[in-house]
């Protein structure tokens, strides 16, 4: 927006400092996450919203078809009563932290606004049947009759060697059936505004079909839903996205920063995406995302 | 391996088509702005990749730079070759004006047209250059500007091979190979896809010398490796996911092969990955017995084909999407109010 325009892109390094990174470390922990993890690429988007400060072939980072084979609201209730995923050791468990995992009596007042109970109504009932795409209710009156093209084609192929498959959606993978499942395209672009990695989410139904970005939610954790995560125009692709709010992005990535640090690990810039990605995966739970991490944070200063 | 005296058909798995957002986006807009109503077949590019997670196979993608943009000089797409999660794979699209004519398009024709170019390419030795031209795909299209919603459907010609093609054996990787020749395999099957010039390259040889030593070779090397007296196995990107049947490129492919080095035995490779590296639990080698009869019936009269994918509902008919939402100005005025 107008802010961004006006701020001028960060070249000195606040990395340790704010958890922010300067463009030329979101290009370097870029081209780490790409090399470790090659599920991801750079992408260049459309050519219109291209940004100049950043380069051509580096316009943002993209891994696609990405399977989430249950909603997150449902497996809600099982991360409470495990006690949450505890990714690092925090003690004023105010961060990043405060997530699905976070013990019920530290929840703020806001949580208590969200329509978790309604959506959770939702994605109960949507699990166990094939979504209609991209089809809102109120737009009915679009959608063109499709019997009457299927029976006017109603191409025949014989052929013993197709495989013909019947494709079941579920919750669960079962080795005994062809488990179709959500998918996800999750893009990570450069907010300028923010200093720091933007995560973006664009979901297929079960036969690739687009999901409409409010579906998109039933994926979300539910403390993020319709709040951290919101529905906004995409920087580099056309239509409308889920993304995770970047506001409290840098003060996360700091917190996360500083436990490291305390621990005598000496954090390196090129590794901030991992650590982003598995922070973002407290908020999308079931997205199953790549951001393997088997090799050192960083230096060890003891 | 299973046991020789039940062979089966070996059936493929259908590939699957994804189409982002943006494809439908440079479609409208080449069409208002560059096209009008001219409706000549547009030459363009698809994607994918070998699978790479145990639950979901892998699509044929179209994203907006599968289309030529508007300023390209010969209207072809611009292709940036070496990324590893985008195997080119050349396509065409007819999009017609009208809903009418969409529908009275003749599938049967276009099928068969597409399916005698990957079947002259086989014969002309293209496929030895380029052997993503085994790949060839359709799409047909109605893009309906007024509404903003797109009819469409694509078809993945495949060359029938008659009587069909039998399973002799067909087994995780991991299971077929001995543990030195495994790795080796993994790190041959790594180095190829983390080179920018092989890494796009969807079929090639597994060619494994006496010492389990192995290689990932150029397809027109096949005859120096047997020569050599190594084990060689007909590799593909595998898009698919299933643990008992190959994706539908070992079709093509595997006529392919039979018309080219004769085979009636042929060992392949079905290549899948594990989050970006060579997983050999989830690809799958077997073994296909081939007629030998078609060969010389084959090589006058094309073959039939098969491959117009089924819709969201399983069935045979196109598929349709409305982005009036993300699309239609009225709307868009009327969301940001």
């Amino acid at each position: 927006g107008t802010v961004e325009r006006m701020t001028s892109p960060r070249t000195v390094s606040a990395f340790k400092e704010k958890g922010v990174l300067s463009i030329n470390e979101f290009i370097l922990a870029g081209d780490n996450l790409v090399s470790k993890c090659p599920t991801w690429s750079w992408e260049s988007g459309e050519p219109s919203k291209r940004k100049s400060y950043l380069p051509q072939d580096k316009q943002f980072l993209m891994t696609r078809n990405v399977p989430c084979l249950r909603r997150a609201a449902s497996i809600e209730e099982e991360y409470e009563a495990a006690g949450g995923e505890v990714l690092l050791d925090n003690e004023d468990n105010d961060g990043w932290l405060a997530t699905h995992g976070k013990p019920k009596e530290n929840k703020n007042d806001e949580d208590e606004n969200l329509p978790s109970m309604e959506t959770l109504e939702i994605s109960k009932k949507e699990t166990i049947q094939s979504i209609p795409s991209y089809f809102g209710e109120e737009e009915e009156e679009d959608i063109p009759d499709m019997a009457e093209f299927e029976d006017a084609d109603n191409l025949i192929e014989n052929d013993p060697a197709t495989l013909q498959t019947t494709y079941l959606v579920a919750q669960e993978p079962d080795d005994d059936n062809i488990l179709r499942t959500r998918t996800y395209d999750v893009s990570i672009t450069y907010d300028k505004y923010y200093q720091t990695p933007r995560v973006w989410l664009t979901g297929y139904d079960e036969s690739r079909m687009l999901l409409q970005p409010e579906l998109v939610l039933e994926d979300v954790s539910q403390d993020h839903a319709r709040k951290t995560v919101t529905i906004e125009d995409h920087p580099h692709l056309p239509g409308k996205h889920a993304s995770v709010h970047p506001c409290r992005h840098g003060a996360v990535m700091k917190k996360i920063i500083d436990v490291l640090m305390s621990r005598g690990v000496e954090p390196e810039v090129d590794k901030y995406l991992f650590l982003f990605l598995k922070f973002v995966a407290s908020v999308i739970p079931t997205i199953e995302y790549d951001y393997t991490m088997d090799f050192d944070l960083g230096s060890s200063s003891s | 391996m299973a046991d020789q005296g039940t062979e089966s058909i070996l059936q493929f798995a259908p590939f699957q088509s994804a189409v982002d957002e943006g494809f439908w986006h440079r479609l409208s807009s080449l069409k208002l702005n560059k096209l009008g109503i001219d409706d000549s077949p547009i030459p363009i590019t698809g994607f994918y990749a070998p699978c790479s997670h145990p639950h979901v196979s892998n699509h044929l993608t179209l994203v907006s730079e599968s289309l030529p943009s508007e300023s390209s000089e010969h209207f072809r797409p611009e292709i940036i070759r070496g990324n590893r999660n985008r195997c080119p794979v050349p396509g065409i699209l007819y999009n017609t004006n009208t809903l009418e004519g969409f529908q009275s398009l003749d599938k049967q024709s276009l099928l068969r047209a597409e399916a005698r170019k990957i079947w002259e390419d086989i014969r002309s030795g293209k496929v030895d250059e380029d052997n993503s031209v085994l790949l060839r795909f359709i799409v047909i299209s109605f893009a309906d500007l007024k509404n903003w919603s797109f009819h469409y459907w694509f078809a993945f010609p495949a060359l029938i091979l008659d009587p069909p093609a039998t399973l002799v054996g067909l087994k995780p990787a991991a299971q077929w190979f001995s543990v030195e020749e495994a790795e080796s395999v993994t790190a041959a099957c790594n180095d190829w896809r983390n080179m920018c010039s092989t890494t796009d390259v969807p079929f090639f040889l597994v060619s494994i010398s006496s010492n389990s030593a192995a290689s990932i070779r150029h397809l027109v090397e096949f005859d120096a490796c047997r020569k050599n007296g190594d084990k060689v196995l007909f590799g593909f990107y595998d898009p698919c996911h299933l643990p008992n049947n190959p994706g539908w490129p070992l079709r093509n492919y595997l006529w392919y092969i039979s018309r080219r080095w004769s085979l009636e035995k042929v060992q392949f490779f079905c290549y899948r990955e594990s989050r970006g590296f060579a997983n050999l639990e989830l690809s799958l080698v077997g073994e296909a017995s081939i007629s030998n009869s078609q060969d010389s019936r084959n090589d006058q009269n094309m073959p039939n084909a098969v491959g117009w994918e089924q819709n969201n509902r399983g069935r045979k008919a196109p598929r349709c999407i409305s982005l009036a939402k993300t699309m239609d100005p009225t709307r868009l005025a009327i969301s940001a109010a």
